[in-house]
C-alpha cells in the first residue's frame, strides 16, 4: 500500500498581536516575524501515516511513506525530519507562480504557496497531481488548514482523482491487505467503517496529533536523502490558470471584535486577586446560579 | 425541479441519520435571518420561493422528516444512509435543471463533501461556514471566518450554482415557526447503484458511542483549562478546584491535543459551544476557535500569565497570573460559601 501525505506549513496565527490583525482591514496579514509550523490537523495526519505503517507491519504487510508540500523552502526542514522517519519520499511542490500572478499572500516573503491560499479547487488541483505522481493509494490529508480553513480541499482532491473521502478521521487501522478500518466524526456521531483503496482521507481531531521525533541516528541514515522538487508544469498543471478560473473570489477582509470590558482584578499574590475576583465580580453573580 | 416548477433556491436536508433536527433548526434560521436579497434580485421569501430535498431512507421516517422541513415545498429522495456518492448524484441531476442557482446545507462533514463535489461538477463555487449571504443580481456574497478564526473575509462567487454551508453557530439560533408543507415530489435514487455496479465508499459501517458532552452544553457555570496549566497535573488541579466549585470542566484544544484530559472535554469549535452564566478561563490564550466555545457565556472571568493575551481584553474580569494557583484559592472561597437555598 502507498500512502502519500500532503501537509502545509503555516504561521503561527496565535502568535500574531491583536494590532497585526487589526490592519487586516488594509489587505495585509503580516506574518513574517512568527514562526513556521506544521499545520495541526496536518500532523496528526504524518503521526497516523507513521503508525498505520508500523500496525501493517507488525501483520507482515508493506506500505511505502511519501510526503509532500505544496510550499517554498520553508517546508525542507520538515520533509528532512520526515525522511528521518521512514516517508521513503519527500517532494516539495514550488506553486510560487501563482503567488506572483496574483499578488496574494501574506507580506514579505509569502512562501510559494501563499497564491493558493484563497483558492481550494486549484490547490486541490496541484494536490491531486502531486497524488498521482507518488502513485497514492491513500491520499491522507488534514481536514482544514489556514488561512482559508474551509475544509473542501479533500474533497475536491477526492472528486478530481475519483476517489472516495472520509473526512474528520480519527484513528486508521490496517484491514485486509487493500482496505482500512477508519474511525471519523459524523453528523451524527463517532463512526468505524471500512474504507476501500483508493481513497481520501482527512484527519481531523485526533488523539494522535503529535509527531514522533527521530532519532540522531535516524537523521544521520537519511542525511543524505534528497527532496525532490516539483513544478506544476512537471504535472500538466497550469497554477496560474488554475487559480484564475477559481469561481470564488476573496474580496476583503476584517477585524473580528470580541472584546468586553477586560477588567483587571488586583492583588500582591494569587489568593488576593482570587479574593478580588469573587468579591468584586462573581459572588453575586454565582449566589443568582 | 421535477415537479415542473423551477426553484431557485434548494435546501439540502439529510434524513438518513440523526442529525436532521439539528439541521434543519440551523437552516431555518439561517433562511430567516442570514439570507438577504438585493431589490433587483428578489423573489419573495425564500420559505415560499425555496424547495428542501430531503434525503431519506426510512418511510417510516418520512412523516416526521417533512414536518422539520424550512420550506414550503418538498421534495422526498429516497437514498440507503450513508452513501454520499448517491446523494451527490442526485443533487447533481437537480442541479442540471433550469432555474436551480443556489443550493444551501447545513454546515457538517456532510455537507462540505456534497457541496464541493457537486461545485465541481458544475462549475459553480462553493462557500462553507458561511455566517451570512447576500444573494444579488449577478453574484452570491457571503461572509466566513478565515485566518482561524481570526478575521472575517467577504467572498464573492460568479458562475451559478452556488453551493453553501452555514456556519455552525446557526444551530443555536432561534427556531422557526413550524408552518405547513406541500410534497412537491417522492422519488428514490437507488438506480444509480443498479446501473454501474458502484460500490458503496465505506463498509461495515459500525456507529460508536457518543461520549456525552451534555454538562457542558448546559452548565450554568463553567470552568475552563488552557495549555497554561502546564502539565496534566496542573489540568487535574483545575479539575479538582471546578469540582469543589460545582462547576462543569472544559479544556481547550492544546490540552486535549496533549492528552492531559479527554477529547471530549473541548471547548470550541471542534468541540461543545457552551452558553455558561458564568465562566472562569486558567491558562487559555483566547484563540478565536477557542472563544467561539464560549463566547455565548453571560460572564468570563479569566485568568492568565501574559496580560497581553488576547483572553484579557476578550474577558469581563482577568486576573493576570498563575492560573492554576488563582483557582484553587477562588475555590478555597467559593467552597467557604454556605449552599444557596433552593429557588
Amino acid at each position: 500500500m502507498r500512502i502519500a501525505v500532503g501537509f502545509k506549513v503555516t504561521p503561527d496565527y496565535e502568535a500574531l498581536r491583536a494590532s497585526d490583525w487589526a490592519r487586516a482591514a488594509a489587505g495585509v496579514v503580516d506574518t513574517r516575524y512568527v514562526r513556521r509550523v506544521l499545520d495541526t490537523f496536518d500532523e496528526s495526519a504524518l503521526e497516523l501515516a507513521l503508525r498505520l505503517r508500523d500496525a501493517r507491519a507488525a501483520q507482515g504487510r508493506e506500505t511505502a511513506l511519501a510526503a509532500f508540500s505544496v510550499a517554498g523552502r520553508e517546508a525542507d526542514p520538515f520533509l528532512k525530519t520526515l525522511q528521518a522517519l521512514g516517508f521513503e519520499r519527500a517532494a516539495r511542490m514550488d506553486a510560487s507562480g501563482a503567488a506572483a500572478a496574483t499578488g496574494a499572500g501574506d507580506e514579505g516573503d509569502p512562501g510559494a504557496g501563499a497564491g493558493l491560499d484563497f483558492a481550494p479547487s486549484a490547490t486541490a488541483q496541484v494536490i491531486a497531481a502531486c497524488a498521482r505522481e507518488l502513485g497514492a493509494d491513500v491520499l491522507l490529508l488534514g481536514c482544514r488548514s489556514g488561512p482559508g480553513d474551509d475544509g473542501t480541499i479533500p474533497f475536491f482532491a477526492a472528486e478530481m482523482l475519483g476517489h472516495p473521502c472520509v473526512t474528520q478521521v480519527t484513528a486508521i487501522e490496517p484491514a485486509g491487505e487493500d482496505g482500512l478500518r477508519v474511525t471519523f466524526v459524523a453528523d451524527d456521531g463517532p463512526v468505524r467503517a471500512t474504507v476501500r483503496t483508493p481513497c481520501v482521507l482527512a484527519v481531523g481531531n485526533a488523539i494522535v496529533s503529535h509527531l514522533r521525533v527521530p532519532t540522531l541516528n535516524d537523521r544521520l541514515a537519511a542525511r543524505e536523502a534528497a527532496i525532490a522538487g516539483l513544478q506544476p508544469a512537471d504535472l500538466d498543471v497550469d497554477v496560474v490558470a488554475a487559480v484564475g478560473r477559481e469561481p470564488v473570489v476573496l474580496t476583503c477582509l476584517a477585524p473580528v471584535d470580541r472584546s468586553r470590558a477586560g477588567v483587571i482584578a488586583r492583588g500582591a499574590t494569587p489568593a488576593a486577586k482570587a479574593r478580588a475576583l469573587y468579591e468584586e465580580h462573581l459572588r453575586a453573580r454565582l449566589a443568582r446560579l | 425541479m421535477k415537479d415542473g416548477r423551477p426553484h431557485a433556491l434548494t435546501v439540502v436536508l439529510d434524513g438518513t441519520t440523526g442529525a436532521a433536527a439539528r439541521q434543519a433548526r440551523a437552516l431555518g434560521a439561517f433562511l430567516r435571518d442570514g439570507v438577504s436579497r438585493a431589490p433587483e434580485a428578489d423573489a419573495g421569501p425564500a420559505e415560499a420561493t425555496g424547495i428542501t430535498l430531503l434525503f431519506y431512507a426510512d418511510e417510516r421516517d418520512k412523516e416526521r422528516l417533512v414536518r422539520l422541513a424550512p420550506t414550503r415545498d418538498v421534495h422526498l429522495m429516497r437514498v440507503p444512509p450513508r452513501r454520499p456518492d448517491l446523494m451527490a448524484a442526485a443533487l447533481e441531476a437537480l442541479a442540471g435543471d433550469a432555474g436551480a442557482e443556489l443550493f444551501v446545507f447545513a454546515g457538517g462533514p456532510l455537507a462540505t463533501e456534497l457541496a464541493t463535489r457537486l461545485a465541481c461538477r458544475t462549475g459553480g463555487g462553493v462557500v462553507t461556514d458561511v455566517l451570512d449571504a447576500a444573494i444579488e443580481e449577478a453574484a452570491l456574497i457571503c461572509r466566513r471566518g478565515v485566518y482561524s478564526g481570526h478575521l472575517t473575509g467577504r467572498v464573492e462567487l460568479g458562475p451559478r450554482p452556488w453551493w453553501v454551508t452555514t456556519d455552525a453557530g446557526w444551530c443555536d439560533a432561534p427556531p422557526s415557526a413550524p408552518g405547513e408543507h406541500r410534497i412537491a415530489a417522492d422519488t428514490a435514487w437507488l438506480a444509480a447503484e443498479d446501473d454501474t455496479g458502484a460500490a458503496a465508499p465505506l463498509a461495515d459501517v459500525e456507529a460508536l458511542e457518543s461520549p456525552s458532552t451534555s454538562d457542558l452544553e448546559t452548565a450554568r457555570f463553567l470552568v475552563v483549562a488552557g495549555r497554561g496549566a502546564g502539565s496534566r497535573q496542573g489540568v487535574e488541579r483545575l479539575e479538582a478546584a471546578a469540582r469543589r466549585m460545582g462547576a462543569a470542566f472544559g479544556v481547550t484544544r492544546p490540552v486535549a491535543m496533549n492528552a492531559w484530559a479527554p477529547m471530549d472535554r473541548l471547548i470550541g469549535v471542534s468541540g461543545t459551544r457552551a452558553a455558561p452564566a458564568v465562566c472562569l478561563v486558567a491558562g487559555a490564550s483566547g484563540a478565536p476557535a477557542f472563544l467561539w466555545g464560549i463566547e455565548r457565556a453571560g460572564f468570563i472571568a479569566a485568568v492568565d500569565t501574559d496580560e497581553h493575551a488576547a483572553i484579557v481584553a476578550e474577558a469581563d474580569v482577568a486576573a493576570i497570573d498563575d492560573g492554576v494557583a488563582v483557582l484553587e484559592a477562588l475555590a478555597d472561597l467559593v467552597a467557604g460559601e454556605p449552599a444557596a437555598p433552593p429557588a
